[in-house]
């Protein structure tokens, strides 16, 4: 062997435990695969009501059900002790016993960003193989399922096993990367991955093992989460990484999983803070003379650059209002609406309009939240 | 619902209203994404003067939008 080559894809530790080469630093594209952030519900449970579109839970991840109410998300659900190696998790709660319909899908989603896939080589015939490997617990057992998919017409169902309820399981499924469909490798949708909940026998669940050009969030006959009153669905160490074999999942710093998830969603708030507390930490204020319209202004520097320009909305910091800023000056104090234009991927404007010129020494202050979610 | 709002630099953002986020005019942006499919759908869309537009009105807007 030549001088300065290793001749392994594996390096194991003196535990069994494989090491990845240096090299492959950053191989996970999945945030947040360990569930430690939870920036908008800091640990509350959230109940999956909206049936138009995703909703995000825990950073990075969405949860989706076509029909209301049929399941919640929080972190640490339940208390289950997590696995050796992680402090956090995904908890699903089933709250009804409900039999889905033949067009029902109940979901649990990660979108990952093109640009973050866009080695991949996926729709070509340089597709490279991904393997996806996580830990998973249950109250349930049997065959579960879930999928790969570009954002609209192209998918590989995958099947797994849960033998032992309330334990748990290591699983690793590795699939060839497809050599058609069409893959962004830009800013938007790249690739999805889906746990399937509950799926009807028609529309979202298709044959598991084989990429078809049809939108499948799960495999056909699978374990559905929600049909089972209280059921529970966990998960972390979540990880989608190049290669044939599922390798350690890799852990990253706090602060660099939160700049990723950051990316996606950011707030004033304190981690920990819900947005929409009445919270004076992080809380902007801006001090300054309004412009011949009465007008004040803010600008404001988000921490991480968004992936596309983002929904903005303002909170009041003592709690008591969404969608206004507070203001004070000499004389008179109170709120307005929160008006933000100006809003680029690497900051914003808010600005009150008082409508009266010379509206001198005004203070603006309040808190906000920007989500550029995939 | 959603309702139309100028912005000082001249342009606008859209108000939904029921949880007064501003969603910008950016296809990328998958709220404004939502929007577009919510008025294909009958959602309600007010002009910035807060009067709710016609379905004719909806959709000539709709065209102007890429």
């Amino acid at each position: 062997m030549a001088y300065g080559t290793v001749n392994t894809d594996i390096v194991s530790d003196s535990s069994g435990g494989r090491l990845a080469p240096i090299s492959s630093v950053f191989r996970n594209r999945i945030i947040n695969g360990g569930c430690v952030i939870d920036q908008r519900n800091a640990g509350a449970s959230v109940t999956i009501t909206n049936t138009s579109n995703t909703t995000y839970t825990l950073d990075r991840w969405g949860a989706y059900g076509s029909q209301a109410s049929k399941f919640s998300v929080q972190q640490n659900a339940g208390s289950a002790t997590p696995p050796v190696g992680y402090s956090k998790y995904l908890g699903v709660t089933s709250l009804s016993a409900y039999s889905v319909l033949t067009a029902d899908y109940f979901n649990l989603l990660q979108y990952i960003e093109g640009y973050n896939i866009a080695d991949l080589g996926w729709g070509t015939a340089n597709a490279k193989t991904v393997t996806l490997s996580f830990q998973v617990y249950s109250s349930l057992t049997g065959t579960f399922g879930g999928s790969l998919s570009n954002a609209s017409n192209y998918s590989y169902p995958f099947t797994y096993t849960i033998s032992s309820a309330n334990t748990w399981t290591t699983i690793s499924v590795t699939i060839a990367g497809p050599t058609s469909g069409t893959w962004a490798t830009d800013n938007s949708r790249g690739i999805q991955l889906s746990f399937g909940l509950g799926s009807g026998a028609t529309g979202y669940a298709g044959t598991a093992g084989s990429w078809s050009a049809n939108y499948y969030l799960t495999a056909t006959g699978t374990v559905s989460v929600v049909g089972t009153n209280g059921a529970t669905f966990y998960i972390t160490g979540v990880q989608l990484e190049v290669g044939s074999s599922a390798t350690g999942y890799e852990y990253r710093q706090y602060t660099t999983e939160m700049q990723l998830c950051q990316r996606y969603y950011e707030k004033s708030y304190d981690t920990n803070v819900v947005a929409g507390t009445a919270s004076s930490l992080g809380e902007f204020f801006a001090t300054g003379t309004s412009d011949s319209g009465g007008n004040c202004y803010a600008s404001i520097r988000f921490a991480v650059l968004k992936r596309a320009q983002a929904t903005m909305t303002g909170y009041k910091g003592d709690g008591t209002g969404t969608g206004s800023w507070q203001y004070e000056r000499s004389g008179s104090s109170g709120s307005f609406a929160s008006n933000f234009d100006a809003v680029g991927y690497g900051g914003f404007r808010c600005y009150t309009n008082n409508g009266s010129a010379g509206f001198t020494a005004t203070v603006i202050y309040g808190h906000w939240t920007a989500s550029a979610e995939l | 619902m959603y309702q139309l709002k100028n912005t000082l630099d001249g342009g606008q953002v859209i108000l939904r209203v029921a949880d007064y986020a501003n969603i910008p005019f950016d296809e990328a942006n998958t709220d404004y994404q939502a929007f577009k499919k919510d008025l294909a759908n009958g959602v309600e869309l007010q002009d910035a003067n807060g009067t709710a537009m016609t379905a004719s009105e909806i959709t000539a807007f709709l065209a102007t939008l890429k």
